[in-house]
């Protein structure tokens, strides 16, 4: 093992993340902790001289003042959502997965190429084939990752943060070649065909990617709580001296969790470019995957618990940009909003732990 | 002249548990003291009292002639108090002076790198150290990063040294050289606890010894008027035995579990039969292949060499889990981390190992229902005494935890066990349970390897007693009239 590596595995309080056992009070220490974020929050809107108030009607309004704001929220939800239920299956495991960002990157790419490559297919077969597609690719490339970590022995967090740039100059690199749209001015795919196009819900903007994404939930929430799988990644993430007692192999967890992130993460990209954009975009992904971090911490790694939490992001960050629009306050207060949440949800998660 | 360190009469307990018990202790300059008893006879906690890093119950400390109350070690450094640990606390990457710079006292002033190389030369120099100022940590050799703990010490002004079993990771010359540091230490009017369970070192670099047992004091005695044979017994000891459940001919069922020549890292050729109704008692000093043994029986050490059988089948390179479908339960000697998840429940702790199987569950999915009604039944039946299964197996008595251990690796009915320090740490009550459980299942016909390093646990239960020693199996006795004597000896690593 590499000195570096040591060093990061050091400084990743992964004990910390991978709860297993029970979790009385951690809702409510979550709840302070967000609280506290919204608190400190507002102090910065005074302190830019505007008023809180007007700023969080602003957000409110933003997220929920009409079923297109209300839709465009839940489409932003939805590959948090997907991806923080990845990240979450890996930390019950004690595994620190930070390569969301890459395999929805690559996810995105695996499902373009797919509804690319069957133009002519009927509607469902498209987007199925399509979501599978990349759903593989986003398991291919944490396979990867999983591979490394196992074999070299490198602490997951490095590999699975460097895997990251290696899949977005690979998506690059697709969208420059065969991928992308000839005499486009942006490095992007051409548009694809219309049967793959995630429909969308009656009444609402939003696509059924967030039906998906709900139902990836509780199959995760199933997966944790019903199968020996889930309870031999809850065991290891306690103690990998128990796991190894009880006869989970760890190899066999860690490539069991990070495909299945992988795959979540693929699916995320996949559902971004065919509800959203319908055709790749360079860095369509970009900064996903540390809120897939977020949203799996502030829901505490618990599948059920991470649906509100990505919500809870999404709608904040859609209705920061009407904050911005209406009273001037920049939509980065946002990013400082979910970055004391995380600071505040660490502090309380290592409080209960004394 | 007054002692350098007088310890009087101090108690302290951890919940029933008397760890120190009205234990005196006295060092005095340019003297080594050799501190000895088995694991869990209180020399640590002995030993954290002085270091200030457990409060005493009762007792009084004077150290140079004064009061000594350490709050932290901290305040044991600044009176003069260093301790040696068995695991260094240096940085890698630096080197010898830095290390040494490190926390260096009077902060705020500049740190003088060139005057502590100088420094460390001479002190190297004057207690034949042999130690380059600017040599980087990482290339040192283990024996030579202790040495620079004991410069750090001797550095920084201490009068008494604490030794936590020094030699333990050295090789034979390093631990030579060590001893001659110690003299020197002494000559220059340091006093030395040197704890140890090795006796021949012993023997050779102290003046006197402090036997501790259970908590007490055991004896004392100084070096020139002692034998190893006296040592030996005096560690031993010669307790009030517990009822001999063991007496003539056991019924001797088949052949259970069956061992050739098995090695692996830090375990060399054992090999020995157990047939069911069986108990085979495995003594020794902890550290001598005890936990190597029972990982390599259980599946959770990689096997170098060697055959082991459970009943008729080949288990030396099965999985955990396919000796466990063989018939092998386990009690591992780390109850927090290995043998339960304190974090979890007792439900979650009581299918540890048989999640995949009824009544928990099957290859794909787990059955709570039929899972928690069993577990249930196990709480009833092994007295665990818990709120529910839904309580946190962290939260309960030592004793009661290991319950749980108990009840679920034998409600499975196994053919072999392996039982590493199945005791450790429990009340009399609590342990009592623990040797009736193996008493019943020997009863019933399985094959019991208990390995602990109380010899009376051993000698109450056992059908034959093998000691440990360095990895191998210095001796095996059938358990009548056992020569505790020989025992001592082989248990210090002389053979036969």
């Amino acid at each position: 093992m590499s000195d570096p590596s040591r060093a990061v595995a050091a400084a990743f309080p992964a004990r910390l993340l991978a709860f297993s056992g029970r979790r009385q009070g951690l809702g409510v220490n979550i709840a302070l902790a967000l609280a506290l974020s919204i608190v400190c929050a507002a102090i910065l809107i005074a302190l830019a001289g505007r008023s809180p108030l007007a700023g969080f009607l602003a957000i409110l309004d933003g997220a929920f003042g009409s079923a297109h704001q209300i839709g465009a929220a839940l489409n932003r939800s939805t590959p948090y959502l997907l991806s923080g239920v990845g990240v979450a299956i890996c930390l019950r495991a004690g595994i620190i997965n930070l390569g969301a960002e890459g395999q929805i990157a690559l996810g995105g790419a695996g499902a373009a190429a797919a509804a690319l490559a069957i133009p002519n297919a009927p509607p469902v077969v498209a987007i199925v084939v399509a979501l599978a597609a990349g759903a593989l690719a986003g398991a291919a490339w944490s396979g990867v990752a999983a591979a490394i970590h196992l074999g070299r022995r490198v602490h997951e967090v490095l590999v699975t943060i460097l895997l990251n740039f290696i899949a977005l100059l690979l998506v690059q690199q697709l969208l420059a070649g065969w991928l992308g749209q000839v005499g486009a001015g942006f490095l992007q795919s051409p548009l694809m065909p219309r049967g793959a196009w995630l429909p969308k819900m009656p009444d609402f903007d939003a696509h059924i990617g967030i039906l998906i994404a709900v139902v990836a939930a509780l199959g995760a929430w199933f997966l944790i709580w019903r199968t020996p799988f889930g309870f031999g990644l809850r065991v290891a993430g306690a103690s990998r001296l128990a796991a190894a007692y009880a006869g989970f192999s760890r190899s066999q967890l860690t490539w069991g969790a990070m495909a299945l992130a992988g795959a979540l993460a693929g699916l995320a990209g996949g559902v971004e470019v065919l509800g959203i954009h319908r055709r790749l975009i360079e860095g369509f992904s970009l900064g996903f995957g540390f809120k897939a971090v977020t949203v799996a911490l502030l829901g505490a790694t618990e599948p059920l618990a991470i649906i509100p939490a990505a919500l809870f992001i999404g709608f904040l960050e859609t209705g920061s940009l009407a904050m911005q629009r209406q009273i001037g306050v920049p939509t980065a207060l946002v990013t400082v909003i979910e970055g004391l949440t995380m600071i505040f949800v660490l502090v309380a998660m290592a409080a209960r732990r004394k | 002249m007054p002692p350098l360190l007088e310890m009087l009469g101090i108690v302290r307990t951890f919940g029933a548990v008397r760890a120190n018990d009205n234990i005196n202790l006295t060092v005095q300059s340019g003297e080594i003291l050799g501190l000895l008893g088995e694991n869990g006879s209180g020399k640590s906690t002995l030993m954290k009292v002085l270091y200030g890093m457990l409060p005493p119950d009762s007792g009084d400390i004077r150290f140079r002639d004064a009061p000594l109350d350490a709050k932290s070690p901290f305040d044991a450094i600044k009176a003069g108090i260093a301790m040696i640990h068995q695991h260094f606390m240096l940085v890698e990457a630096m080197t010898v002076t830095e290390n040494i710079l490190l926390g260096w006292p009077g902060g705020g002033q500049v740190l003088k790198h060139k005057q502590m190389a100088e420094h460390i030369r001479q002190a190297s120099r004057r207690f034949g150290l042999d130690l380059d100022p600017d040599a980087r940590i990482s290339a040192l050799s283990l024996g030579r990063r202790q040495r620079v703990e004991i410069l750090k010490a001797i550095l920084r002004d201490a009068e008494l040294l604490i030794l936590d079993e020094p030699t333990s990771n050295l090789a034979p010359t390093e631990v030579r050289e060590l001893l001659d540091i110690m003299r020197r230490l002494r000559s220059e009017g340091k006093g030395i606890v040197f704890i140890s369970h090795k006796l021949p070192e012993v023997l050779d670099v102290c003046d006197r010894v402090v036997v501790l047992r259970a908590g007490k004091l055991a004896g004392e005695a100084a070096v020139a008027s002692i034998s190893r044979e006296q040592l030996a017994e005096m560690m031993v000891g010669r307790n009030v035995p517990m009822p001999r459940v063991t007496e003539g001919e056991h019924r001797r069922g088949a052949l259970r579990l069956s061992v050739r020549g098995l090695s692996a890292t830090g375990l060399s050729a054992i090999t020995f039969d157990l047939r069911g109704g069986e108990i085979l008692g495995i003594a020794g000093v902890d550290g001598n292949g005890q936990l190597e043994l029972a990982e390599a029986l259980a599946g959770l050490r990689p096997v170098t060499d060697g055959i082991v059988l459970i009943g008729d089948h080949d288990a030396t390179q099965a999985s955990v889990t396919a000796r466990v479908e063989m018939g092998l339960a386990y009690l591992p000697a780390d109850r927090s981390h290995t043998a339960l998840v304190k974090a979890m429940t007792v439900f979650d702790n009581l299918m540890l190992r048989d999640s995949r199987r009824p009544p928990y569950g099957t290859r794909a999915l787990l059955t709570p229902k039929t899972g928690v009604a069993r577990a249930r039944d196990l709480m009833a039946q092994y007295d665990i005494r818990a709120p529910g299964v839904d309580f946190v197996v962290g939260q309960l008595s030592g004793g009661n935890q290991q319950k749980v251990v108990i009840a679920r690796e034998l409600s499975r009915a196994p053919t072999a066990v392996v039982a590493h320090q199945a005791t450790w740490g429990l009340d009399p009550g609590a342990t009592r349970f623990v040797l009736d459980q193996m008493i019943a299942l020997r009863q019933q016909g399985a094959a019991i390897v208990y390995i602990s390093s109380e010899l009376e646990e051993i000698l109450s239960i056992s059908d034959r007693i093998a000691v440990m020693a360095g990895g191998a199996i210095a001796g095996v006795t059938p358990n009548r009239n056992v020569d505790l004597r020989q025992i001592g000896l082989w248990m210090s690593g002389r053979h036969a």
